[in-house]
């Protein structure tokens, strides 16, 4: 495979994300693996450049790219936690509360 | 200047001391919680003092030129020091109302400071934020502890949809923003400094390419949700409405603040890139400033009617970032002390307000004059420099960045300010008309009576003395601060952030597309 199919393989990873976001109406879980989706393709075209450039920077970006995935899902996980507890349901549908 | 090679690591790093006082503090916080039981006041004193400390750090290290390291470009200069000086200062305005919220509603969690403290810290890397992996890492850092600061705390219905709301919302535009950076990073050439891609990007012959074209896009797409620019706007009024009132300003302000700071950079980045680049952020400064003020005509909640100004201000500090000017950066500096003074001090009155009347309806609040004269007298305040009613700071620093936009051939950005302070007078006025003349309100409560619990810093006066501690400063400066700006505006014209970097990029890009002709 070349890089350019990589490359591809991460654009097609990225945009189902972003369709995962837009359209998911049914769980705020749905909502916080697509993000995560999004920071994997992100991580995906590091490493692809890293590896075809041959130089590290590129891997040293990825890691922090997947450390700051990783903080954000801890967050994520803890406030839907929250929100669970005060709410008790992960529906997207009822985030209505507030409008205007 | 002041030259830095490899081997000076010690001036290099007195650069970044003022970030490097947040994460002891932080600690010793983390570390007396999880080893103390009981009363977890004395949290407030320390993330008060660790800011205080901070602030004094850049003034101590008060220069003219800026340093600059051959290998990243321009790191630091004074107006990136008064960018990270005005974070430290939300930071400490923001202390004595979050202590007072917390003393009232006994939920006194060691939460609430360590995320401000973390939340500063990250707010101030952006400003020395010079290559891919700090600018990618710091709106992040930033971010992921301002999401749990908007309601965490709380255990009712609206701030836990808040949170919900914005840290997704949020984490789906740093997505986006850093889905950016691998295109600025690999077609280069593996390069990570604002030189070396621009280079890379002359010698590989890719100006026009569509990777290198569509990076702009995608990291505009996310920068400007943070500063929650129109259409990404909308979870500012759910975090005004869903947040409890003293603590509600804290992450939109400082996610703005260092919004402000981080855009700052990028746009020095994009800006030889494209010639257009500008379009975009004009387009979407003019929505901000009109649909922010239009908007905030028709909400009915006090706290959701305030979430409206800040996005048009937005607009207005956007107009002085795509000047790219001396003027242009001094307007967008002194126009963010403006935000910062004018919006807490609105709120901080709010917070009063609406401890007495129970509620944040504004048509509840109506005649609430002729009850308590000087409570209502503060709302009352507190639009006049959001509106924009002279002689509050409000009427400087819109016609200034007016005037940056007709420099910078902005033409259609030059009538937006006139015309939106006529809406934002308008909708102010009405409020102003409702809490002196009409009747229909509720009855104002009496103030209440608590133990005070915070022996270093609250006052022998009255049990509200920290919210008014805190908002004695505020009024002061969102009044006063138009008539003292000049020393603001003239330290920003004289230090514009990578100003050199982007004048030779410009040159470098113009000569790679001479030699590609």
């Amino acid at each position: 495979m070349t890089a350019v199919n990589y490359l591809t393989f991460s654009t097609i990873l990225f945009l189902l994300a972003i369709g995962g976001v837009l359209l998911n109406s049914q769980n705020l879980f749905i909502l916080l693996m697509s993000i995560e989706l999004m920071l994997l393709a992100v991580n995906m075209n590091f490493l692809v450049f890293s590896v075809l450039l041959d130089d590290m920077m590129g891997q040293l970006l990825a890691l922090f790219i997947l450390a700051v995935a990783a903080a954000d899902s801890a967050m994520g996980l803890a406030i839907l936690v929250t929100t669970y507890r005060t709410r008790g349901t992960m529906a997207v549908e009822y985030a209505t509360g507030m409008k205007g | 200047m002041t030259e830095l090679g490899f081997g000076s690591r010690l001036p290099y790093g007195s650069t970044i001391s003022p970030e490097c006082i947040p994460i002891p503090s932080s600690i010793i916080i983390l570390m007396i919680d999880s080893t103390h039981e009981g009363d977890t006041y004395w949290s407030y004193p320390i993330s008060l003092t660790c800011p205080v400390i901070g602030i004094m750090v850049p003034l101590s290290q008060w220069r003219e030129e800026p340093i600059i390291s051959p290998a990243c470009g321009a790191q630091t200069n004074t107006c990136d020091d008064i960018f990270q000086s005005s974070i430290l200062l939300r930071s400490i305005l923001r202390a004595p109302l979050s202590a007072e919220h917390f003393q009232c509603t006994e939920m006194a969690v060691t939460e609430s400071p360590f995320f401000a403290l973390a939340a500063t810290l990250g707010g101030m890397f952006p400003r020395c934020a010079s290559d891919l992996v700090t600018i990618s890492v710091a709106p992040e850092r930033s971010s992921l502890c301002l999401h749990p600061s908007s309601g965490c705390t709380s255990r009712d219905v609206r701030p836990s949809e808040a949170t919900v709301k914005y840290s997704l919302l949020g984490g789906t535009s740093s997505s986006i923003l850093v889905h950016g950076f691998p295109w600025l990073y690999g077609p280069p050439g593996g390069e990570v400094q604002p030189w070396g891609i621009l280079n890379g990007i002359v010698e590989s012959k890719m100006q026009n390419s569509a990777g290198i074209s569509i990076a702009p896009v995608r990291i505009m797409a996310g920068i400007v949700f943070k500063p929650s620019l129109v259409p990404y706007h909308q979870w500012t009024p759910d975090v005004y409405e869903g947040s409890p009132t003293p603590v509600v300003a804290f992450p939109p302000v400082t996610s703005k603040v260092a919004a402000s700071g981080l855009a700052t950079r990028i746009f020095n980045l994009l800006s030889p890139l494209s010639g257009e680049w500008h379009l975009l952020p004009e387009i979407l400064a003019i929505l901000s400033t009109i649909l922010g003020n239009l908007i905030a005509i028709a909400q009915k909640s006090m706290k959701r009617m305030l979430a409206y100004p800040p996005i048009s201000q937005i607009g207005y500090i956007t107009i002085g970032l795509i000047a790219g000017n001396p003027s242009g950066y001094a307007s967008m500096l002194t126009y963010t002390l403006f935000h910062i003074f004018v919006n807490l001090g609105a709120l901080a009155r709010i917070a009063l307000f609406s401890s007495r009347t129970g509620t944040d309806s504004i048509r509840d609040c109506a005649g609430s004059c002729g009850q308590d004269p000087l409570l209502a007298l503060r709302p009352t305040l507190s639009p006049s420099p959001l509106g924009g009613f002279p002689p509050l700071s409000g009427p400087f620093g819109k016609p200034y960045s007016s005037w940056c936009g007709r420099q910078a051939g902005l033409y259609p950005l030059v009538p937006i300010g006139p015309l939106t302070s006529v809406i934002s007078i308008y909708h102010h006025s009405k409020i102003i008309k409702l809490l002196m003349g009409e009747r229909g309100g509720r009855k104002l409560a009496t103030p209440r009576t608590i133990n005070k619990r915070i022996p270093s810093l609250s006052s022998p006066h009255t049990p509200e003395s920290l919210i008014e501690l805190g908002t004695m400063p505020r009024v002061v400066a969102s009044t006063t601060l138009g008539l003292t700006m000049n020393p603001v505006t003239t330290t920003a014209r004289d230090n514009i952030p990578n100003q050199i970097f982007a004048h030779t990029a410009t040159i470098l890009m113009d000569f790679g597309e001479m030699s590609s002709e």
